[in-house]
């Protein structure tokens, strides 16, 4: 009896929680839209329970990430090959599911770069780039695999929301910490889209300018490795890119060369991997690499 | 005393396993799957706000009456989505979410007016606009090899 006692003790918080969350039938209800809620009614007063990377919200990141997008898509020109885009498109598809974070807001994107500089980075939220420099270093769909899934790993682990600056993050959430209605003031507009600037000017400046950190770039050669295995690529396919890379060109090159650790490095920093038990050799996947990759 | 004890208990348990087991997608669509399995067919889909019971956790997805679910496509945290008039003067990012509210569309627009001459939105939107369906994907993926028998990984 004691015991009992004891456990309805403990289990009485539950109760509690089930009281105050306020759900009615049909919220409770599997597989169906909530028709009772008004959800324009949920951001006012948005407030200080957000305060770092952590709380930026799955549609925050998509837009952070479409601006970003929006500024590597001036300074790089977009490679207007159908085939070429959609073929990767596919293969970024594939690793992605195989990934940590198989789905972001509107799912991953991805776009060929015209130009010569070898490069790849992801904004966040999954619009992730490739140049045809790059392309032209790239022998097989199971490296083109490992270059994709290391990107995704960027988007996975949210390192381009990591680079934002803490105290851009804090001004946005206290303008929003404010009485939000239907839709903002021209002020709060004004004020939010500065910090929105903020946001994604050091999110480009990392992608593009200065790399993310060494930690961070052997995380997603990691776990990229792994996406590409689960997705049964070879996961030795990256060191093969990366060995081809190291010959291809120094820092002074630019692009890859200047904001990624060297080629060396990241090969010893990934060890060995076994495919997984599904892998297969496929003479489909050659000739299809081969067809869309004419570079 | 001891049947009512028995009673309240199990109330309460019920009640602390139905708050746990609530889950809200936090992205604009996500499949439900056959299988707890990243390449297992759909049979439906989930969407953005949509709530679901689920029956457990499995390899990473959450198991409902409709499907699986990926757990990285929803929450379990309680979403405030009440009746009432705010919610307390605070939200958290899911709640944003669902609330389009935040860096949402407004926000972009008026980024996008002040910086034309550095942005290019409408490469963004062509971008978006190459998705490929899961049919077509998973045959690729069947045609290289890559799905293994029953179409799982």
């Amino acid at each position: 009896m004691r015991y009992l006692l004891l456990s309805s003790v403990l289990l009485l918080p539950g109760c509690a929680q089930l009281q105050s969350m306020n759900l009615t039938p049909s919220t409770l209800t599997g597989g169906r839209l909530n028709s009772n809620v008004d959800v324009m009614k949920v951001a006012k007063g948005v407030n200080q329970i957000r305060k770092g990377f952590e709380d930026i919200s799955e549609s925050e990141e998509h837009f952070i990430g479409r601006a970003v997008a929006a500024q590597v898509l001036t300074r790089y020109r977009p490679l207007n090959d159908p085939g070429l885009n959609a073929y990767a498109q596919k293969v970024a598809q594939a690793v992605a599911l195989a990934s940590d974070r198989p789905s972001t807001f509107k799912g991953y994107h991805v776009q060929v770069l015209d130009t010569a500089e070898v490069n790849a980075f992801a904004a966040p939220g999954g619009f992730i780039f490739v140049t045809k420099g790059l392309l032209k270093l790239v022998k097989s769909e199971d490296e083109l695999a490992a270059v994709l899934a290391h990107e995704v790993a960027h988007v996975a682990k949210k390192h381009g929301l990591k680079t934002i600056q803490s105290s851009r993050l804090t001004s946005a959430f206290t303008i929003l910490g404010s009485e939000a209605a239907k839709s903002y003031t021209s002020q709060q507009v004004s004020q939010l889209t500065t910090a929105f600037e903020g946001a994604v000017s050091d999110v480009v400046n990392k992608l593009v300018v200065n790399g993310y950190s060494r930690d961070k770039e052997y995380e997603a050669d990691k776990l990229g490795a792994e996406y590409a295995k689960n997705a049964n690529y070879d996961p030795s396919a990256l060191k093969s890119f990366l060995a081809r890379m190291e010959k291809a060109g120094t820092a002074a090159a630019g692009g890859m060369f200047k904001t990624h650790p060297g080629a060396a490095k990241r090969e010893a920093e990934l060890g060995s991997m076994s495919p997984a038990a599904g892998y297969k050799r496929s003479s489909e996947r050659g000739r299809r690499f081969s067809a869309a990759v004419q570079l | 005393m001891r049947s009512r004890l028995l009673l309240a208990l199990a109330a309460c348990l019920a009640s602390s396993v139905a708050y746990a087991a609530t889950i809200t997608v936090l992205v604009q669509e996500a499949a439900l799957r056959k299988r707890a399995q990243s390449y297992a067919p759909s049979v439906g889909k989930a969407k953005l706000g949509q709530k679901f019971e689920t029956l457990g956790l499995e390899s990473g997805f959450y198991k409902t009456s409709s499907g699986y679910l990926h757990a990285s496509a929803v929450t379990v945290k309680k979403v405030k989505v009440g009746s009432a008039e705010s919610v307390g003067g605070s939200a958290s990012a899911e709640e944003v979410t669902l609330a389009g509210k935040g860096f949402n569309a407004q926000v972009e627009k008026s980024y996008g007016d002040k910086n034309s001459a550095e942005v290019n939105f409408s490469a963004v939107n062509a971008m978006e606009r190459r998705s490929v369906e899961e049919g077509p994907l998973f045959e690729f993926l069947r045609a290289g090899g890559l799905l293994t028998e029953g179409g799982s990984k």
